[in-house]
């Protein structure tokens, strides 16, 4: 999603700036902008890559403080007039922004006399700052003034010309500080200047930084308030690609070293019991009536993977809720529902909507999260991390594997506190647990038969996944893939619907691709095997066991690891989705349209 | 003035005698003490002030980019030069030519050396007087290596795995060279097997200018057979001072070494010179001795592993025996006799409960022993035994 940086200190800002919207690149963008300031104030900003902008940079320039934007249209198309920074009347105040100002046409309205040139909800930022200042306010008090009059969510940093603070205030949206040797840094996440500083300073709801040479100072309500910082710990340098094509790639082959750092020392063998760190009390969880998982997209399917987990092995109703959909109703007791948020970056603007719904309604929270200080775990009673490190592809691959061992090992821990799990079944599922660093090694040491097999397959008119059992979330994650970086049309199904109606879509052109493994009841799925092969599709099936071989045009072996079988096949459609992407020469790490982490609504 | 050198480490080799440990992984991912031997490279490199790094890939060179990125885990960049085919060291040394200045330092992936000998031929170039400089170490049998002819400090030609040896001093494999080098490269044939040989180019190199010999003494480690992994693990982990052992339930000797995601079950015995990987379960009662345990495998209640490789994800059952002992080994055609060695498992291999390997045994890749069973020798790839 959009990108803020910012830098205010010694050195020449222009190419530090710039170098922080290339670090934003993987969010995903189709504009970008810097402005830099003194005394005056000069905007250069165009629509497409970051490329693109350094071409209009000046070669060379003095300016030792400046904001910068990456964009994703929202309110008007990609253009450079629609990039950021948008300044105002006179060009003195320049405003970068992430979020949706929902209240903007009235106040467009009310600004009758300005003349606006862009399509932007942004652009009525810089004009009441103008207004403000026109009527006497200092710069603070001109971005107090303004900013009370927004509604909505926003990340919003302010530069003035002649005015040597930049100013930088939030409203559920990420902003965060980083306090450099040479001067402060600005970003909307931490990968926008990293490689400046750690020590970070996480601004809240409703707080204003006030950024000079002397350093930060923060006001909550016109009143000063203490500045905390904290230091990064995060390798968050693993983000370069290390000589692999696309960070998608690398990310599906750091798979099993994410999922032994997932699980490392959170579970014990010999007793059957996990430790995932986590503060509700016994006699709550053996209370609960009803577990309720929200999440969008990726993290959506690991919740349906997951709410298998918490029915069986915890003996608990779990419903999973597309984020967006989310109402807290139907007459549930708050005080036996836990709701559980699953988003990677924990800054997804629809889950923590939905996440807020829950907490006004009164149930106890959880977030599942990739990551450390995200909004999502600020908000909730609890957070568990999945540990799988950072992931710069738009499409999701380790998380998934990792959020799906972390809630397992959450269903195994709520589960052995109910009382509903004996320690020898949890013995067993831990073990299959265990096995999975080592069962997805062998899926990529495969890749080449995928490989292949993607090749040959990759025209096809379109790609049908199914799946029972845990096998059905993986088939709905399997085509999202697919869709997702290759623009084939693919859909998931389980694997007993394709009877009642999307059977007519199957042709001799559309290959199916079929978890027959344990855990996703394989003899059953391979009666739908054989009806689609009737219809003469290609079927590309990944087994387990002595699953009927005979019926598959192509076999894919899953090694023996029980239950978790299907999270493996879901490594297999990984690299296939990822291989018919690139025999088309798609933008595999930055796909159209898509963005990694989605903060509006 | 060019400041601190790229390093290039030459890390495309595939390592055939190491079979079947080196069927999914190039040699120099072998671990070492749970770190990869490539890792030790860096790292001894990394301390003689090399921070910008050329590594030649080629063989499952995943594994290789997968571990490292660019680097910045370990504060340094690295760059990837791709060596499709491997047609040996000068043409591995070739692929990283546009990613190196006119001054750089060649190192081996797969040897573990000390930084003294990185700097040691660094300031040789970079003092000017010479634009090449290789260091050379003695060893009791040349013959497997690379012998080097001397004349005082200068090298007059290395002859490769000569039949009769006239001198002790080997060649260590780590180079400075300025980029006189790729013109020598490019004047050379190939050799045995379509070989394009770094020692070529050197002979080539020292017919007309002069080449420094750098004298070495220090460590120079190298897993040319299986249980060389053994004993190059044992020297590495006496000498570290890291105790990264977790809370175990068992007992670990000193100098063993067992990562930070692997479990101990009660009672059970790791001892010195053994080295645990990450995801490893080691059951209670077991004793495991003097062996290499890569990640994610299992060895169940009671068994006892002695010197032995075990490779990834593999199984040993429960009061499975590998004993160890003399054992005569045939690698790559040569015999080896009087080996101390228990014997390689190789990846996902499984071997079933109460069975029995013999000294020297080796299980192929994806091999399944029965419960119960006795074997010895070398089992291909993916070979069934089971108890008759």
């Amino acid at each position: 999603m959009c990108g803020i940086v910012g830098y205010h200190g010694t050195e020449t800002a222009s190419p530090l700036l710039a170098t922080g919207l290339q670090n934003l690149e993987y969010r995903g963008y189709d504009s970008a902008g810097i402005a830099l300031v003194d005394s005056d104030l000069t905007v250069y900003k165009r629509s497409g890559e970051v490329e693109s902008l350094l071409e209009v940079l000046p070669e060379s320039s003095t300016q030792q403080r400046g904001i910068g934007h990456t964009r994703w249209s929202t309110h008007g198309p990609p253009t450079d007039e629609n990039a950021h920074p948008h300044t105002d009347e006179d060009g003195r105040v320049a405003v970068v922004h992430n979020g949706i100002i929902e209240n903007y046409e009235a106040l467009r309205a009310e600004l009758s006399d300005h003349t606006f040139t862009s399509d932007t909800d942004t652009e009525v930022v810089p004009h009441l700052i103008e207004e403000e200042l026109e009527s006497g306010a200092t710069p603070r008090e001109a971005v107090e003034a303004a900013v009370a009059r927004l509604e909505g969510t926003f990340a919003l940093v302010i530069a003035i010309a002649g005015v040597e603070e930049l100013f930088a205030i939030r409203q559920d949206s990420p902003l965060v500080i980083g306090h450099g040797e040479t001067g402060t840094f600005l970003g909307s996440d931490v990968t926008a200047f990293l490689e400046h500083t750690r020590e970070v300073t996480y601004l809240d709801d409703g707080e204003l930084a006030v950024i000079s040479g002397a350093g930060v100072e923060l006001y909550r309500d016109g009143e000063s308030v203490e500045v905390t910082t904290e230091q990064l710990t995060w390798e968050a340098d693993a983000a370069e690609k290390g000589g692999y094509e696309h960070y998608m790639r690398k990310e599906i082959h750091e798979q099993p070293r994410a999922l032994r750092q997932t699980l490392s020392g959170r579970y014990d063998l010999d007793s059957g019991t996990v430790d995932v760190e986590i503060d509700l009390p016994r006699e709550y969880l053996r209370s609960i009536e009803e577990i309720q998982i929200v999440a969008c997209g990726t993290s959506n399917y690991a919740g349906r993977y997951a709410a298998e987990l918490f029915e069986s092995l915890a003996d608990v109703r779990t419903t999973v809720e597309i984020a967006s959909e989310y109402e807290f109703s139907g007459g549930r007791d708050p005080w036996r529902t836990l709701v559980v948020a699953v988003t990677q970056s924990g800054e997804t603007a629809d889950t923590l909507s939905a996440i807020r719904k829950a907490i006004r309604a009164g149930a106890r929270t959880l977030a599942v999260t990739n990551t450390l200080g995200s909004t999502v775990t600020r908000e909730v009673d609890d957070s568990v991390f999945i540990r799988a490190g950072p992931e710069i592809g738009v499409a999701a691959t380790k998380t998934f594997a990792s959020q799906v061992a972390t809630l397992a090992l959450l269903a195994v821990y709520v589960g052995r506190e109910r009382g509903a799990l004996s320690s020898n079944r949890a013995r067993s599922v831990l073990q299959s647990l265990r096995s999975l660093p080592g069962a997805v090694q062998q899926v990529l040491d495969r890749e080449d038969a995928v490989h292949e097999v993607a090749t040959a397959y990759a025209d096809s008119e379109a790609f049908f996944f199914i799946g029972r059992k845990y096998g059905r979330p993986v088939a709905l994650e399997g085509a999202l893939k697919l869709k997702e970086i290759s623009y084939d049309h693919a859909e998931g199904f389980a694997a007993g619907e394709l009877k009642h109606g999307p059977l007519a879509l199957v042709t001799a052109e559309t290959p199916v691709l079929a978890v027959l493994t344990d855990g996703s009841a394989a003899t059953e799925t391979l009666n739908n095997v054989k009806e689609v092969q009737a219809r003469s599709a290609p079927v590309i099936g990944a087994v387990s066991g002595d699953v009927g071989e005979s019926y598959l045009d192509v076999t894919w072996e899953v090694p023996d690891i029980g239950m978790f079988e299907p999270l493996v096949t879901n490594v297999y459609w990984q690299l296939f989705a990822y291989h018919v992407a690139d025999e088309k020469g798609r933008s595999i790490d930055k796909p159209r349209n898509l963005a990694k982490s989605v903060t509006v609504e | 003035m060019h400041s601190d050198p790229i390093g290039v480490i030459l890390a495309a080799g595939e390592g055939r005698r190491l079979e079947p440990l080196t069927n999914r992984r190039p040699k120099p991912m072998l671990p070492v003490g749970d770190k990869p031997l490539l890792e030790h490279v860096l790292t001894a490199a990394k301390e003689a002030g090399i921070s910008e790094f050329v590594f030649v890939v080629g063989y499952e060179r995943d594994r290789i980019q997968t571990h490292f990125g660019d680097g910045n885990q370990w504060n340094v960049s690295i760059q990837y030069a791709i060596q499709d085919k491997q047609l040996g060291t000068a043409h591995a040394l070739e692929a990283a030519s546009d990613l190196v200045d006119d001054r750089f330092v060649v190192l081996n992936g797969d040897r573990i050396i000390e930084p003294s000998i990185v700097s040691k031929v660094c300031e040789t170039v970079t003092a000017g007087a010479t634009t090449a400089a290789v260091a050379v170490t003695r060893l009791p049998d040349a013959t497997s290596y690379g012998v080097v002819g001397l004349d005082g400090d200068r090298v007059t030609e290395i002859i490769e795995k000569p039949t009769e040896s006239t001198s002790d001093i080997i060649n260590a494999g780590v180079y400075a060279f300025d980029r006189s080098i790729f013109d020598a490269i490019d004047r050379i044939d190939s050799g045995v097997g379509g070989e394009y040989k770094l020692t070529d180019a050197i002979n080539a190199l020292a017919d007309e200018q002069s080449v420094a010999a750098v004298r070495y003494d220090g460590w120079w480690l190298d897993v040319s057979y299986p249980w060389d992994l053994l004993s190059v693990t044992g020297r590495v982990l006496d000498r570290s001072t890291e105790t990264t052992a977790p809370e175990t339930n068992g007992y670990v000797a000193r100098g063993a070494h067992i990562a930070d995601s692997a479990s101990i079950g009660q009672n059970t015995v790791v001892g010195r010179g053994s080295s645990i990987g990450q995801n490893v379960r080691i059951g209670p009662n077991a004793t495991v001795e003097r062996s290499v345990v890569f990640p994610d495998t299992t060895i169940g209640a009671g068994a006892v592993v002695k010197d032995c490789i075990v490779g990834a994800n593999a199984s040993i059952g429960a009061n499975s025996t590998v004993p160890s002992g003399e054992a005569t080994m045939i690698i790559d055609g040569e015999l080896h006799e009087g080996v101390r060695f228990g014997g390689v498992v190789g990846d996902n291999a499984t071997v079933g409960g109460a069975a029995v390997l013999a000294a020297g045994t080796v299980l192929g890749d994806g091999v399944s022993v029965g419960p119960g069973a006795s074997v010895s020798g070398t089992v291909e790839d993916g070979v069934e035994i089971r108890r008759s």
